[in-house]
Order: structure tokens, then sequence, then C-alpha cells
């Protein structure tokens, strides 16, 4: 999965108030790094970086809180075997 | 075929500046204008109440539309800053106008409550005729209540608007409105009686990210339309920045957005009616114009409706 911790990581670069934390695990919003704004901006960006659609009922920001969480939730959203 | 035949606001005289907020929360006064889009929002004196509010901006309505209280069919108030809880403002409103003996009801839903009181109306007023809808907030004593958060304070504001839906002729059509309503966030955005509001603003910022644009697209779809051929998106004033990204994922210009949100900030379900009140005083919804209206709040509740300007 490092192409998508890359790509994840290089998506909310642009929108980081404060440096995306190395910890996966560290809360994105206790930290600064995203606002309720940019949080919006930041699940546009993924579906287009990642092609993936996020359904309304899946927009819960406790899903988009930390990288692991970021990723774990596009993971399993990514058609596999491709 | 219902009609939008007059419109009116009433703000209160109270100027509250972002240089008073941050001196009071010790922010930097260009954060809040960056998170927000506001400079200034109203908030209301001590005699001055929702009803109080929305009887100044129905009275307007009612002279645009040259039709005298007792004239109204029905009475519909949007509002999620009731004094009481019941019965609702639209009881206080219709005694004030001396308008008795018509359905007069509350949407008790905070920002979205004007859209679908709209609705509603659209659909009354050929039964009962000519529908009043307000649109009343004074959301100051809400967030008043501690713990006062910097968060809320920026953003609300006092205000009401109001308009008339007549089942006869006018220039402005109702073509097409509609909401909808999903209970399982309901919570995110909620105000239990004497406590503080609550708002996970994440949660209504994604939200009403997603359903806004798909409402207006939704209505404008029933008409064989595009966002591209709308001239005038008039929106719950919410946030600036919302507003931005609802425009950005229609693929419209900025240009398109109505916007007073910098000078009364977000004044809940009356923002709605504030804005296309001030839309119309100032020539946007002139003839030969598309307008949609939008909005989105509480409940989760959300909806648009589309008005076709006849020349």
């Amino acid at each position: 999965m490092a192409n998508l911790k890359d790509t994840i990581r290089r998506t909310l670069e642009p929108l980081a108030l404060v440096p995306i934390p190395d910890d996966p695990d560290a809360s994105l919003f206790d930290l600064g790094v995203i606002d309720s704004f940019g949080l919006m901006d930041a699940v546009a960006r993924l579906e287009e970086a990642l092609g993936v659609k996020v359904p309304d009922s899946d927009l819960n920001p406790r899903r988009f809180e930390t990288l692991a969480k970021i990723e774990r939730y596009f993971a399993s959203r990514i058609p596999s075997g491709g | 075929m219902t009609h939008l035949v007059g419109f009116g606001a009433a703000l209160p005289e109270t100027v509250v500046t972002n240089a008073a907020l941050a001196s009071e929360f010790q922010v930097p006064e260009e954060w809040i204008l960056s998170v927000s889009g506001i400079r200034e929002r109203r908030r209301a004196g001590e005699d001055e109440t929702p009803a109080t509010l929305a009887e100044a901006a129905s009275r307007k309505a009612l002279a645009a539309a040259v039709l005298l209280p007792s004239q109204l069919g029905a009475i519909i108030v949007g509002s999620g800053s009731s004094s009481r809880q019941f019965p609702g403002i639209s009881a206080d409103l219709q005694r004030r106008l001396e308008a008795p003996g018509i359905p007069a009801f509350d949407i008790p839903l905070a920002s979205s409550g004007s859209l679908v009181a709209l609705a509603l109306a659209v659909d009354l007023a050929p039964r009962y005729g000519p529908v009043l809808v307000a649109g009343a907030e004074v959301m100051s004593r809400i967030i008043d209540r501690p713990p006062r958060t910097k968060e809320s304070a920026i953003l609300f504001g006092d205000g009401a608007g109001a308009c008339i839906v007549s089942p006869g002729p006018g220039a402005i059509e109702v073509t097409d409105i509609r909401f909808a309503c999903d209970g399982a966030l309901g919570d995110d955005l909620s105000l239990e009686p004497g406590a503080p509001l609550v708002m996970n603003g994440r949660t209504v910022i994604l939200q009403a990210s997603r359903k806004l644009p798909a409402a207006v697209r939704d209505v404008l779809g029933r008409a064989g339309l595009h966002p591209a051929d709308v001239d005038l998106f008039v929106f719950h004033q919410a946030n600036l920045v919302l507003l931005r990204q609802v425009a950005k994922t229609l693929a419209v210009d900025e240009s398109r957005l109505f916007v007073n949100v910098d000078r009364y900030g977000n004044t809940s379900a009356a923002s709605l009616l504030i804005a296309l009140s001030e839309a119309a005083e100032q020539g946007l919804v002139s003839a030969g114009k598309r307008v949609v209206l939008g909005a989105f709040g509480a409940g989760f509740s959300w909806g648009a409706a589309l008005l076709t300007v006849r020349g």
C-alpha cells in the first residue's frame, strides 16, 4: 500500500495548515492539520486522486481523522485484483 | 403555478464587528474573515424576538405584494431559535398581524427552515390562498449560553426575511421546489431546550458540501436544465467558504452566487429569505432570469428551488 500511502500524503499536503505528522495514528484534527473546510476539500481531492467516490453515508469525519484511517478507508474502496 | 409576489427583510440595528469578537476571543480578525468570509453580523436588541423581526419583514413583504394580512391564506415560519417550545413563532406572528382563522405553524429547522416552509407553501397556496413565509432567528441568545464559543459567536447573526407565495399571477414563478431529510445525523446539528447549540462542523460541512449541489442538480435536471443555465444562485448564507465550494462543485462562476454573509453572518433559517429579498431589491431577480434557491440545515434537511422570472 506504499503507493496509496504516498498518494494520500501528497494529496493532503497542499491543504495542510501545519506539517502532516509522521505518526499515521495522530489526529489530523487535533493537530490542526486540517480544519472543517479543509476536510471537505480533502475528501474531494482524495476522491479525484484515487478515482473513488465516497458515498454520502460514508461522509463521517471520524473515517478521515488519521492517515491510517484514511488509508484503511480508501484501501477498502479501491477495487482489488487490478 | 405559484409565484413569489413580495419580499421583505428585517435586521437589528446593532452591528457586531470582527474586531469586537477578535478582542473577546483573543483571535486575529483575519482568522475570522478567512474561515467564514464574515465581516460583521447583527445582534437583536433586548426588545427584539424572532416574532418581532418576523413581523417587520412580513409587513414589508405584504406591502410589496399589495396584500393585507386579512387576505393571507396561511402563515409558515422557519426558525431554529424560537424563544419558547410551543406555540411557535407563527402564533405570535399571526397575533401581531391580526390574521386569525388561517393555518399558522412553524418549521423548526435551523438553516433550512425557510426553504422547507417555501416548499410547503407552494403546495398550500392553491388551496388556502396567499401564504406568508417567514424565516426569523435570534441566534445570539443561543450562542450566548455558556460555554460561549468563538466558533458559534463569529458565525451566527440575527435577522428575519419573508416572502409571499401566491396562487395567482406573478412574475416570479416557482417552477419547482423539493426538499429531503435524513435523521441519521440529526444529533450533529441540534438544540435541546436551554442547552448550548450542538454543531459538529466537520459533519455539517461534509454533508452540506455534497447534499446541496446534489439538490440543485436534481431540481434543475427535472426541468432539463444544468447549473450553467442558471443566472443567479441564492443559497442559505452558511459560510462563504462553503458557498464557494458549492459553486466549484457545480462548476459555476462565483459571480453567480448571491452573497451577503459578509454583512449579516449566518442568520440560519432567516438567511435564504433575507438574501432573496436583497437580491430582488437589487434587481437581480429580473425578467428572463433563472434563479436557484438552496439550503442545508438541521435534520439534516436540504433542498432547492427553481424560479423562472417571466418578462
